[in-house]
């Protein structure tokens, strides 16, 4: 210790003093996070009806229970490969084929889970004239869903090797090959989807496949096996009944609890809706008495209105027998758990918690309005709450932030900046599988266009989080909020009264371009004081 | 503390590319806790001596001795095992992330499997903040960007962090060119504390003869890629340094030539 220096002037007295909200505002999430409470407060307000005046944001469209559902649809499909996009710009490298893997991914999965793997090597045959056959090594149809996603996988990360494995070895920007991955892979899916779809039974030119069962829902109902949902709600009555008497009596006695609640919900609706239809011609009719200037009658119907209109209440349904086995069939776990851990809806006890006690997940019928958030919010959250952990905790984490820091750095001390780079090109064909398996197990179909444009959005995204297109600078909750932004301007744009949708994109442009002058400025800041 | 065995010796060191002969029988010994300058102009041969020693490029003929040990290196992995650190010019330190993450770049302590180990930051915040003190520089904040430092003190951290990762022969290349003032007394000062500490034997390429002057205690002059002259600090008077660092001509009359 040297005592004398401490009593000197230091490099460090030179910086200002910090006041209590310095470390605030000056994390570089500081700014997306502001943006993205702005749309919030837009959205949950302008899309309350007009004349409805509330302080409450969630009585809009915007946030009511169905609102929030597919909001965060969008936001959380987007999330899954900005989170990718994200890591691997900080370290330095981009992946322009993503959009096309997503597409890629979803025909791969759904054409195997349609037609099945097989896996045939072509030879050249003179019996019978010169023409090609095929040799099957291995053929497996009735393919499960985990089969399915992990035969894709293989394709799609090998995929992603490669184009890390080129870029790494050979110094061509990433932007030119993933730029070629961008179109053969989209061609490769188009080409695929027109050869399979040449069978007799298919639409020849299609670059679709549909009619896949509905796979997250196939149950098995007692003493009838596997089906789908819909199609055992559809039995003949008799058999719903027959599957009712297997149901034991507190199952029962609790169904019947809930449908009688509905009904009951149902009814008083129903009441309100007509009291208020009552009204609505009232004062229809009062406005044209008004105009042709009849006192008396205005008078009369003012008054009318005044009083209130008194409605006969509607009576509750009863509950039967059958709405009780449908509503037993609609309780049933599903028969496959992956499709469902992919395609199907989360936080459903919270939504009829929401319905049953809070009287919140209503809609204007009185029924429940969402059944829960879709599955892919789960997947994003598990993927970033990994991100998270390897980019700020682990080894892996300091290992990517300086390959694309300082990439000669991070090579002189021994960083095996190569395998950073190959393993997050193939993390991102990772993130854009799981996006294309929550689309086709919550759709039952799959389209040569899916994906499209996303490799762009997720750039964007992660940029508006505070990502710098150079590398080495960025952070997982940044790349969340913005990744939020972009998924919520068009939504907050739609509702604003007496302004063209469409500003939404002029207003990302701006938000993207401030962001990025913004990200490096701080950059700058931090490189800059020698 | 035995001075009289080197703890690294070069003999006869050779190293060609192709047809040309950058180092023609470099001879050096370096003592532990000792500053040995390596002085020269361009062309001399310093960088290819440093680069020879770790590692980067292998030697044509002669032979390195460390600690009595035979070295035959061919990766910088193998030098930086027998104890040679290398601190290069641009330092090879990440800007943008913490001073903690750059001391223990490649080499984090964690916990857990492979590449996913859980870093043990309060540890190495500890060990980070400590090595640098032992060698003159006090950071209150582990985790601020290296970008914020300044030039002097990011010289310190790249040579506390070669010596804990241990370096017994320090070369430091260049490390006061590119700085202010005072920041190269800084690095100096950091340079004189890494001698006390006694074990570590430290390889100085310099431009600049009042800095090899100020904390050298050997050394040695290259020219064309041969050894010009070599002798302790007191042995050699300021005339002689100026004369052998321009490879042995006469600048005493520079005056006089540039007058003319």
């Amino acid at each position: 210790m040297n005592s004398s220096q401490q009593t000197q002037r230091q490099e460090s007295d030179r910086q200002a003093d910090k006041k209590w909200y310095s470390p605030i505002f000056s994390r570089p999430e500081i700014g997306p996070l502001g943006v993205m409470l702005i749309l919030f407060a837009m959205l949950g307000y302008f899309s309350i009806p007009e004349g409805e005046f509330s302080l409450n944001p969630f009585s809009g469209e915007g946030f009511n229970a169905l609102g929030i559902r597919n909001n965060f649809r969008v936001i959380a499909q987007l999330g899954i490969v900005a989170l990718a996009a994200g890591m691997l710009i900080i370290a330095g490298e981009f992946d322009l084929s993503v959009g096309s893997m997503i597409g890629f991914a979803g025909g791969c999965m759904a054409m195997i889970l349609k037609w099945g793997f097989a896996i045939v090597i072509p030879y050249i045959s003179f019996k019978g004239g010169f023409h090609f056959e095929g040799l099957k090594i291995l053929e497996i149809t009735n393919v499960s869903p985990l089969t399915a996603i992990l035969i894709t996988l293989c394709f799609t990360l090998a995929f992603g090797w490669f184009q890390g494995f080129l870029i790494v070895k050979s110094g061509i920007a990433s932007f030119i090959v993933t730029l070629g991955g961008l179109f053969f892979l989209r061609g490769v899916t188009e080409v695929s989807y027109r050869a399979f779809n040449r069978a007799p039974d298919q639409t020849a030119g299609s670059t679709t496949v549909t009619d896949l069962p509905d796979i997250k829902n196939i149950i098995n109902v007692p003493g009838h096996g596997e089906m789908e949902r819909d199609a055992a709600k559809a039995l003949p009555n008799d058999q719903l009944l027959e599957i009712l008497s297997t149901v034991p009596a507190h199952t029962i006695a609790k169904i019947t609890e809930n449908l009688t609640y509905v009904n009951e919900k149902v009814a008083a609706n129903k009441t309100i809706l007509a009291a208020k239809k009552m009204i609505g011609t009232l004062e229809k009719s009062l406005e044209g008495a008004k105009k042709s200037g009849n006192e008396s009658m205005v008078e009369i119907l003012t008054k009318k209105i005044e009083a209130g209109v008194d409605v006969p209440a509607v009576a509750a349904k009863a509950v039967t027998d059958l709405d009780i086995a449908k509503a037993y069939i609609d309780t049933i776990i599903t028969a496959r758990p992956v499709a469902n851990f992919f395609g199907g809806d989360i936080m459903e006890p919270v939504f009829s918690w929401l319905y049953y006690t809070a009287d919140w997940n209503v809609n204007l019928y009185g029924n429940q309005f969402a059944k829960g958030m879709y599955s892919c919010l789960m997947i994003w959250f598990l993927i970033a709450l990994a991100c998270y952990f390897i980019l700020s905790r682990t080894q892996a984490g300091n290992w990517i932030y300086s390959t694309g820091g300082n990439l000669s750095a991070a090579q002189a001390n021994g960083v095996p900046t190569n395998k950073v780079k190959i393993s997050l090109f193939m993390f991102t064909a990772f993130c854009a599988t799981m996006f294309a398996a929550c689309q086709v197990f919550e759709v039952n179909t799959a389209d040569t266009a899916k994906g499209n444009l996303k490799e762009l959005e997720a750039i964007a995204a992660a940029v508006i989080g505070g990502v710098v297109l150079t590398g080495g600078f960025g952070t997982i909750g940044g790349i969340i909020l913005g990744t939020i932004i972009f998924g919520i301007a068009k939504e907050a744009f739609f509702y604003i009264p007496g302004i063209d949708g469409s500003f939404y994109r002029v207003f990302l442009g701006a938000v993207l371009v401030t962001a990025a002058l913004t990200n490096e400025n701080i950059r700058k800041r931090i490189m800059g004081s020698v | 503390m035995n001075k009289k065995i080197p703890l690294i010796e070069i003999k006869n060191l050779v190293k060609r590319f192709g047809n040309f002969t950058a180092l023609n029988g470099v001879s050096l010994d370096v003592y532990p806790g000792e500053v040995h300058a390596l002085l020269g102009d361009n062309g001399a041969g310093k960088s290819t001596l440093i680069k020879v020693l770790a590692g980067v490029h292998p030697a044509t003929s002669g032979s390195i001795i460390i600690d009595g040990k035979e070295g035959k290196f061919s990766t910088p992995r193998q030098a930086t095992d027998a104890g040679i650190g290398t601190v290069y010019q641009d330092l090879a330190l990440n800007a943008l992330t913490s001073v903690t993450r750059n001391f223990f770049l490649g080499r984090e302590i964690k916990k857990g499997p492979g590449a996913f180990g859980i870093m043990q930051m309060k540890e190495m915040d500890n060990i980070t903040i400590e090595e640098m003190a032992k060698i003159g520089i006090n950071i209150s904040d582990p985790t601020q960007a290296v970008g914020t430092m300044s030039g002097g003190q990011r010289q310190t951290l790249a040579i506390a962090r070669a010596i804990y990762f241990g370096a017994k022969i320090l070369i430091l290349d260049e490390p006061t060119s590119a700085l202010g003032q005072k920041q190269q007394m800084e690095v100096l000062k950091t340079i004189k504390r890494v001698q006390k500490l006694g074990h570590i034997a430290i390889i100085l390429i310099t431009h600049n003869e009042i800095h090899a002057r100020l904390i050298a205690d050997r050394y040695t002059f290259l020219s064309l890629g041969e050894v010009i002259g070599k002798g302790l600090a007191e042995e050699l008077g300021g005339d002689d340094i100026k004369k052998l660092m321009a490879g042995g001509t006469e600048i005493g009359d520079l005056r006089d030539e540039l007058g003319a």
